[in-house]
């Protein structure tokens, strides 16, 4: 039998063997390390319970639980509290208490439950081997932020590391790839298929290239070999040794794609809105791109729009004024549209055509927050 | 009530230590601000902050800028961010446009303060015609909350674009208490602005 290159010993062991390590549920701290460790993590966790930052919505939260749960089982699952994050980065946490957080970035980038899970059970791996333990000790750091969206925006860290979320905790790359594979473990046993982790990764170098491309920066094609930080694996290889690891495990399982729309679908919106402020036009553009895969519902037409809008170029106002009427033929619900291909026709010097849509938009909403000022821009 | 203010402003106030290069702003006269052809006059005594968020700007506070903070923008031109670049590379800011609308002006602040900030909860809450520095403008307030402070902060700025530069003064404040003290003071020194 010939084994992968990329795969460690303790991989095909796990995914050979299919049988995910004996749990010890109720797991309390040993040692002065351990438990000053989950002191503080005790700690992060009272303040993130009064946080504005966490979404909670009970519907939302019960979901997201659902997919964790399916994904580790259900007597893993029993020792974990997760709290949904609006944090429009890709980003989840595992703290060694059992405090996980799912930020919405990462809910706005995955297409199906499994692919969450693949994320949720990377982290819950973590917490299994008590990777954090090691981490404290030697050196108190950022952890999985790191590993997750140090492709995405390498800088953020510095303030959200310092930030009232918490410390995190630092993974060595040896750790990373055991969580990795561990979690492909809880995939191959769950409802979800195994595939599902690799897609995640390959999506992100891509959006990663796509941003970077947008800023007229040079794609650096050496990420993906030699690594962004030393320490983790890299991308590439993550998504190489997912890849082989998930086509061992050969299950099939059903990644629940439609149900994950519906019930993200009240939220993206908001997602969506919070994703295109972050003046990143390349790479929000390649996302968009991606969830609009299967089509493009007036939803994303009206979030291309606004982002073509906010770009501003002569040209990005033409096709925005396009998405925008795209958005509307389709049936996009809110007035904003009307509202953006006002503005939109404005800037492009078509005045009588965009004072019409901003009429529409005042008809529609006459108490806007906005509504004087587009009142005075159509005369009214 | 009053305890969470005494906790709320100790947790300011450790967070503002005083800063040097800090300077009396004299009531009832006339001054130019924020290294441009912007004057205002304001009724009474502020603190102007040794510490410009960008070259064309200069904040001014009473008891710290964590508690009240009017911010003034000299002209922006084309193609500058409103303020210093905290990432340039990873997270670069937005740009003033000079093709910029009136109504494109709030929301290139909340796009600048979500992006430097690190946060989404930033909203603009309301957006009206108004005069600033003798030309046509905007009146707008917002409200926003940084994750490492969580004190939720109110907003009211005037803006306009004038030959193809931004004016604008902003004033900032918690919600709970400051932003209502000195709210008048604010409009009173955004009235005087003349050009
Ligand atoms: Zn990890």
């Amino acid at each position: 039998m010939r084994r992968p290159a990329a795969l460690s010993g303790i991989a095909f062991a796990l995914i050979a063997a299919a049988p995910l390590p004996p749990y010890t549920p109720a797991y309390e701290p040993t040692g002065v390390d351990e438990r000053g460790m989950w002191m503080q993590a005790d700690e992060a966790e009272r303040q993130m319970r009064d946080s504005p930052f966490v979404l909670r919505d009970p519907a939302l939260n019960a979901y997201v639980r659902g997919i964790l749960c399916r994904t580790v089982g259900q007597d893993r699952c029993q020792s974990t509290r997760l709290y949904i994050q609006r944090l429009p980065i890709f980003n989840a946490t595992m703290y060694p208490n059992g405090m996980m957080t799912v930020w919405s970035g990462l809910l706005l980038r995955v297409r199906n439950e499994a692919e969450l899970g693949a994320v949720l059970g990377h982290e819950f791996g973590h917490f299994e081997q008590r990777h954090s333990l090691e981490g404290f000790k030697r050196a108190r750091g950022l952890g999985d932020l790191l590993t997750w969206t140090a492709l995405l925006s390498p800088t953020l860290y510095s303030s959200m590391a310092t930030s009232a979320i918490g410390g995190f905790y630092s993974f060595s790359r040896g750790q990373e790839t055991e969580a990795d594979l561990l979690g492909l473990a809880y995939l191959a046993q769950s409802p979800y298929p195994a595939a599902s982790a690799a897609p995640v990764w390959e999506r992100l170098m891509a959006e990663a290239d796509a941003t970077a491309a947008g800023r007229k920066r040079k794609v650096k094609a050496h990420r993906y070999s030699a690594g962004f930080f030393a320490s983790h694996p890299t991308e590439l290889t993550r998504a190489t040794y997912l890849r082989d690891a998930a086509a061992k495990a050969n299950d099939p399982g059903y990644p629940a794609a439609a149900a994950y729309r519906a019930a993200l679908a009240p939220f993206i919106g908001d997602f969506l809105t919070d994703q295109i402020k972050l003046n990143d036009f390349g790479g929000t553009d390649y996302l968009l791109g991606q969830l609009a895969a299967d089509g493009w519902t007036p939803d994303l037409l009206y979030a291309r729009a606004e982002l073509y809008r906010q770009r501003g170029n002569p040209r990005d106002l033409v096709s925005a004024a396009q998405f925008y009427q795209q958005a509307i033929d389709g049936g996009f619900a809110g007035a904003e549209a009307q509202r953006g291909l006002g503005l939109s026709l404005l800037r492009s010097q078509q005045l009588d055509a965009g004072k019409e849509a901003l009429r529409r938009y005042l008809d529609a909403t006459p108490a806007a927050p906005d509504a004087a000022m587009i009142g005075a821009l159509v005369g009214q | 009530m009053v305890r969470i203010m005494g906790a709320m402003i100790a947790l300011l106030m450790t967070a503002l230590p005083v800063q040097a290069g800090n300077s009396l702003i004299a009531p009832g006269a006339k001054i130019l601000v924020a290294k441009s052809t912007l004057a205002v006059t304001p009724a009474s005594e502020w603190n102007k902050l040794g510490a410009r968020p960008g070259r064309n700007s200069e904040s001014w506070t009473l008891d710290g800028d964590g508690l009240n903070e009017i911010t003034f923008y000299g002209g922006i031109p084309d193609g500058r961010t409103l303020f210093r670049e905290v990432d340039k590379r990873n997270r670069p800011l937005p740009k003033v446009s000079g093709t910029m609308l009136i109504t494109d002006i709030p929301a290139l602040l909340e796009s600048s303060y979500r992006i430097a900030l690190n946060t989404p909860l930033m909203s603009i809450e309301s957006v009206e015609p108004a005069r600033f520095a003798g030309a046509a403008g905007v009146r707008f307030t917002y409200s926003y909350t940084r994750p490492d402070s969580e004190v939720r902060r109110l907003g009211e700025a005037r803006a306009a674009m004038i030959g193809g530069l931004l004016y604008m003064t902003t004033y900032e404040a918690p919600a709970l208490y400051y932003f209502a003290r000195d709210l008048t003071a604010f409009r009173q020194i955004a009235d005087s602005a003349a050009l």
